[in-house]
C-alpha cells in the first residue's frame, strides 16, 4: 500500500460548492479529514453523499478546492480512485455472482493482477467473517452479509483511503456492533484511512478518531473526538436525594457549586472528589454519578454546552 | 515430514498488499472479458446460458448442415454450397435475437444493481467503461458473425471444396471485414437502446423496434409516397446483409430493396448507423446518474 504521509490530511476541502440546478447541495464546505478513522456525520440530505461523490471525482464541483490523497479528483480522477476503496449505501449487488467472484472482480477492476485478486478476495472475505460463505451467491445473502461483502470489496485491493457510506444500514444491534468493530480493526490494524459516512452519532462516537459534522452543505463542527467532547472544566455530581444539602456542604468547603436540573456542577479543585465523597458519606445518600464534565457527540451535534 | 526447521506459515490471512499493480488501462480488457463472459452466460447459472446457447445454435446449425452436406453428398459443385453472403443473410434472425435478448445483459444490470457506480468509483471513467462494455459485446457477437464463416471456410478447405490457396487470404480478409462490420452494427444498436433502460425486457423490445420498424415504415413511404430510395438505409439489418454480399463479391438474389443503392451509399449508411449508435450510448451515459 502506498501510504499517505503521516499526519497529512487525506481529504482537504476549501470552499467547496456544489449545485444541482438551483438547489445548493454543498455551500462552501471546508474540511480537513484524516488520517485515521473519521466520521462524516449529518442528517439525511446534509450533503454527505454529494461530498463523497466529489471526493471520488464522479461529480464536478462548482467552486472551491478539493484534494484527495494530495490530488484533485476532478483532474486526476482515475489515479485518485485507484487508491480508494468505496462501499456504497445501497445493498443491490449482482445477485447471481458469488461473493468471491464479486470481490475478485472489483479487486481486478482496481488494478490487482488476476492471481493476486483471487487471493486478496479470499483473504478479505475471511477477514470480514465470510470465509465459509464466500462461494454463496450474493443474492442469497442477508443484508448483514451483503454489508460485509461490500466492505470486503472496498478493502481487497488494499486502498489508502476507504469511503464507507452508511455501512451499518439495515443491520441489527449485534451486527452493527460487529461491523463497527471490524471497521475499527481495519482502520487501526491495517493502517487504512477510513471515512465513515453515517447519520448515527453513536457509531462515530464508538470507533472514530475524528468527526466532521455537515448540515445544510456546510461543516458545522469538526475535530478530533476528544477535542469535541471536551466540555467546560469541572465535575458532575448526581445524588439520589438531598442534593441541596450536599451542595451546601461542598460550598462550606469552599467549592463553587451550581445546580442544573438536580445535577451538581462543581468547579474542579484538588480536593473536590474528596469533598464529594465526604459529603455523601456524611449525609448517607447514594451517589449516582461522579465524573469530569464533558459532552456527548449528540450534545456537540445539537450545540449543547458549546 | 517437516523437520521443524523447514516449517513455514502459509496462511497469513489478510495483510497489506505490496505486490505489483496493473496500469489503469488494464481495467478495460478486464471488464471487457467479464462482460463477454456474463453476456454468454459463462460461469453463471443454467437459465443465463439458455438464450446465448439458442442464438449460437441458430447461427452455427446452417454451417454444420452445409459442411455435412458438402462432406457426405456426392458430385458437389461449388454452386451447390451455401455462399458466405447468403449465410450472413440466413443468420440474420440469430443476430437480431442476440442483439435484442442477449446483448442488453452488458449494460442494463449494471445500472439496476448499482454495479455501474462501483465501476465508476474505481479507475474507470464513463468513456472507458463504455469502451470495455462495447468490446465485451463485440467479442461475444463475433462468435456469431465470424465463427460460422471461419468454420465453413476451414471445413470447405479441408474437404477440397474451398478456394484456392492463393484466393484464401483474400476470402479470409473479406470474412473478417463482414464479421466485424456486422458485429459492430448490431452491438452498437443494441448498446444504444440498452443505454435508455435498466430493464432487459424493455431493451429487448426497443432493439426489435429499432431493427425492424424502420423497414416496415420506409418501404411503403418509398413505394407509395415517392420518398427517396436512400431511406432504405434505415433498414439496418438488410443494409448490412447487403453489404456482406458486396464485400464477398456476390449478387444478392433475394431482391432486397437496398440492392439498387450504390456501394458507397451502403457503406456510408452502415458506418453512420454504427457511429450513431455509439454516439447515442455515449451521450446517454455522459449525464447518467450513476451514483446513489
Amino acid at each position: 500500500m502506498q501510504n499517505a504521509s503521516e499526519n497529512q490530511p487525506v481529504i482537504s476541502a476549501r470552499g467547496v460548492v456544489k449545485r444541482y440546478g438551483r438547489a445548493l447541495a454543498l455551500a462552501g464546505l471546508d474540511a480537513e479529514i484524516g488520517p485515521g478513522i473519521t466520521g462524516l456525520l449529518g442528517s439525511n440530505g446534509a450533503g454527505k453523499t454529494t461530498f463523497i461523490s466529489l471526493a471520488l471525482g464522479l461529480r464536478s464541483r462548482n467552486e472551491g478546492e478539493l484534494l484527495v490523497l494530495g490530488r484533485d479528483p476532478a483532474t486526476a480522477g482515475i489515479e485518485v480512485r485507484s487508491r480508494i476503496g468505496y462501499s456504497p449505501e445501497h445493498h443491490d449487488l449482482p445477485a447471481e455472482l458469488t461473493a468471491t467472484d464479486f470481490v475478485r472482480h472489483l479487486a481486478e477492476m482496481h488494478l490487482l493482477p488476476r492471481r493476486a485478486a483471487v487471493q486478496r478476495a479470499n483473504d478479505a472475505l475471511w477477514l470480514v467473517g465470510l470465509g465459509e460463505e464466500r462461494f454463496r451467491p450474493v443474492g442469497n445473502m442477508s443484508t448483514g452479509q451483503r454489508q460485509r461483502v461490500k466492505l470486503a470489496a472496498a478493502i481487497a485491493h488494499d486502498p489508502e483511503l476507504v469511503l464507507l457510506d452508511e455501512p451499518t444500514d439495515g443491520l441489527d444491534p449485534m451486527q452493527r456492533t460487529e461491523m463497527l468493530a471490524l471497521i475499527r480493526r481495519i482502520g487501526t490494524e491495517f493502517g487504512m484511512n477510513i471515512v465513515l459516512s453515517s447519520h448515527h452519532l453513536e457509531e462515530a462516537e464508538r470507533i472514530c478518531d475524528a468527526v466532521v459534522i455537515v448540515e445544510g452543505g456546510e461543516v458545522v463542527r469538526a475535530g478530533t473526538l476528544a477535542d469535541l467532547r471536551r466540555g467546560p472544566e469541572g465535575i458532575v455530581v448526581e445524588v439520589d436525594e438531598r442534593a441541596d444539602e450536599v451542595a451546601s456542604i461542598l460550598v462550606a468547603r469552599g467549592i463553587d457549586v451550581t445546580q442544573e436540573a438536580g445535577v451538581l456542577l462543581l468547579a474542579a479543585t484538588d480536593d473536590a472528589y474528596d469533598a464529594v465523597r465526604d459529603a455523601v458519606a456524611e449525609l448517607e445518600v447514594g451517589l449516582r454519578r461522579l465524573e469530569p464534565r464533558g459532552r456527548t457527540l449528540e450534545d456537540v451535534y445539537l450545540g449543547v454546552g458549546a | 515430514m517437516s523437520t521443524g526447521q523447514d516449517a513455514r506459515l502459509y496462511d497469513l490471512g489478510y495483510r497489506s498488499y505490496d505486490g505489483p499493480r496493473e496500469r489503469p488501462a488494464r481495467a478495460i480488457p478486464a471488464l471487457a472479458e467479464f462482460t463477454a463472459r456474463r453476456v454468454l452466460g459463462l460461469g453463471r447459472g443454467g437459465r443465463h446460458k439458455v438464450l446465448p446457447a439458442v442464438t449460437l445454435v441458430i447461427a452455427y446449425l446452417p454451417a454444420l448442415f452445409s459442411v455435412a452436406y458438402a462432406v457426405f453428398a456426392r458430385n458437389i459443385l461449388p454452386g451447390d454450397l451455401v455462399s458466405y453472403g447468403d449465410y450472413m443473410f440466413f443468420i440474420g434472425s440469430a443476430l437480431a435475437l442476440f442483439a435484442a435478448l442477449v446483448a442488453p445483459e452488458a449494460l442494463c444490470p449494471d445500472r439496476r444493481t448499482g454495479l455501474l457506480g462501483l465501476y465508476l468509483a474505481g479507475p474507470l471513467d464513463r468513456t472507458r467503461y463504455l469502451v470495455a462494455k462495447g468490446a465485451g459485446v463485440l467479442g461475444a457477437m463475433l462468435l456469431i458473425t465470424l465463427g460460422p464463416l471461419l468454420f465453413m471456410l476451414l471445413a470447405f478447405v479441408l474437404a477440397g471444396l474451398g478456394p484456392s490457396v492463393s484466393a484464401t487470404p483474400k476470402l479470409l480478409l473479406r470474412i473478417f471485414a463482414v464479421g466485424l462490420v456486422t458485429a459492430l452494427l448490431y452491438a452498437s444498436l443494441s448498446l444504444a437502446v440498452s443505454s435508455f433502460t435498466s430493464r432487459r425486457a424493455v431493451a429487448a423490445v426497443g432493439v426489435v423496434l429499432v431493427l425492424f420498424v424502420p423497414a416496415l415504415v420506409v418501404r411503403p413511404a418509398i413505394e407509395s409516397a415517392g420518398a427517396p430510395n436512400a431511406l432504405d438505409l434505415f433498414s439496418s439489418p438488410f443494409v448490412v446483409a447487403n453489404l456482406a454480399y458486396r464485400i464477398f463479391g456476390e449478387t444478392q438474389e433475394n431482391h432486397q430493396p437496398v440492392t439498387h443503392l450504390s456501394t458507397g451509399l451502403v457503406v456510408a449508411g452502415v458506418a453512420a448507423a454504427i457511429a450513431l449508435g455509439a454516439l447515442v450510448c455515449w451521450l446517454r451515459y455522459r449525464r447518467l446518474e450513476a451514483f446513489r
